[in-house]
């Protein structure tokens, strides 16, 4: 498509001097051809952003949130990546986060881009390490990554994201929910959004009862639509991105996420080999060894 | 896959028709960005700059469509884009024509069959590229 085809070098050079055009097309670069966009990004110098993930169920005031967060911040140059869900029947998708979000769209220090999940099951999109890599690369303050509106289990965005705010809404479930493994394990910070709403009160309680004894995590009470509460969310991450930058648990998380990183990488490969091979009659062992001898010759095809 | 951006200008708040055409088009196997209602071209612009889509779709009721398209045409140009740009909604037959001699690539009225605005989106993008 005409859009895309821009060169590389183009890109490269873009990139250098913050256009933004070309991370507009750095980013495509990331969906289609990652390991592609991997390799300029090799090229480039990364800023060290603090990258936020925001997460939550369906609903519960995430995109809003982060479009209040933009309201409230002067002169920060922020990268915002919003997911939402690929159909599993067509591949289609109606990427609809960024309805909370235009007033921002005009805005030099922010950059807003949607991407499809395209059936990935952690809540993020295949290509979120390339895409968050791309905003370090061009420089910006913060990274804050939406992910899709998740249940339980989909707790990706804490491999990629420095910290994790957990969204709630005091329509969420009772205390069994919170006490159930996954999500609500992964929160550096909690959020419960909608405090007008008088249940936001019980629901505070019942959270602090749970979240009470081996590690502490911060709740905050927010109301997004009106702004209540989030001056102080800020300033807490920003207070908390010093604080792990100068503990050493920042160095110990990116470690973590250049692993996943390349996990993704290796898995993408893995589909690739799935899609394209042929079963012709073998068994279950040599289907497995003939997937390990073609991911090795893959290594020889990029020295 | 192809990326589209269904956007609406202007003061109407008539969206049914851009949620149609947007389901449609997710239902075709395309990715669709949705702005939401009341954009000015300026926001329409950067998003779908941003965005990098690959095609633009304008839908608008309001009447002010030969002011609020040829700004977002004017726009896109000043951007260094030349993505293909269709709108929908209620349009007079002589600014359709008007429109289309300004370059946009069809204009769909009320009753246009989801199924043949998919088809040509498709083939508006294939065109694009060559």
């Amino acid at each position: 498509m005409s859009n895309t085809r821009v060169r590389e070098d183009e890109i490269l050079e873009g990139m250098k001097s913050h256009d933004r055009r070309s991370l507009a097309k750095m980013l495509s670069l990331c969906e289609k051809a990652p390991d592609m966009a991997n390799e300029i990004l090799d090229k480039l110098s990364k800023k060290t952003s603090h990258v936020i993930g925001i997460t939550g169920s369906p609903g519960v005031g995430k995109s809003t949130l982060i479009s209040t967060i933009l309201d409230k911040m002067n002169g920060k140059k922020i990268g915002i990546v919003v997911v939402d869900p690929s159909s599993p029947f067509t591949g289609g998708a109606l990427l609809g986060d960024r309805v909370r979000m235009q007033s921002h769209a005009t805005d030099k220090n922010f950059f807003i881009r949607s991407f499809a999940n395209k059936g990935a099951l952690g809540g993020l999109s295949p290509s979120i390490y390339e895409a968050c890599d791309a905003f370090e690369a061009f420089g910006m303050d913060d990274v804050i990554i939406e992910t899709v509106g998740v249940g339980q289990s989909e707790v990706d965005v804490a491999n990629i994201a420095d910290t994790v705010v957990v969204v709630l809404s005091p329509d969420n479930g009772d205390e069994v929910q919170m006490l159930k493994a996954g999500l609500m394990e992964i929160a550096d910070l909690f959020v419960i959004n909608k405090s007008d709403n008088p249940r936001s009160q019980i629901l505070l309680s019942r959270l602090r009862a749970v979240t009470s004894g081996n590690k502490e995590v911060p709740i905050y009470l927010t109301n997004a639509v009106t702004g209540e509460g989030v001056e102080r969310l800020l300033d807490d991450l920003d207070d908390r991105f010093f604080q792990i930058s100068s503990n050493g648990i920042l160095v110990q998380k990116r470690k973590k996420r250049l692993l996943h990183h390349a996990q993704s990488i290796v898995r993408r490969e893995i589909d690739h080999l799935i899609q394209n091979l042929e079963i012709n009659g073998r068994n279950l062992k040599e289907i497995r060894n003939q997937l390990i001898e073609e991911l090795c010759k893959k290594d020889d095809q990029n020295n | 896959m192809i990326k589209v951006m269904i956007a609406k200008p202007g003061l109407d708040g008539h969206d049914r028709g851009a949620k149609v055409v947007a389901r449609a088009l997710r239902d075709a196997g395309m990715e669709v960005i949705y702005t939401g209602i009341r954009q000015t071209p300026e926001q329409i612009v950067q998003s779908a700059v941003d965005e990098d889509v690959d095609i633009l779709g304008i839908s608008i009721l309001s009447g002010a469509h030969m002011k609020l398209i040829p700004r977002i045409l004017d726009l896109l140009k000043s951007k260094g884009s030349n993505m293909p740009v269709f709108v929908g909604g209620i349009i007079p037959k002589e600014d359709a024509e008007k429109l289309k001699a300004l370059g946009v690539a069809e204009v769909y009225g009320p009753g246009a069959p989801t199924s043949e605005i998919a088809e040509q989106v498709k083939r508006f993008v294939e065109h694009s590229s060559t």
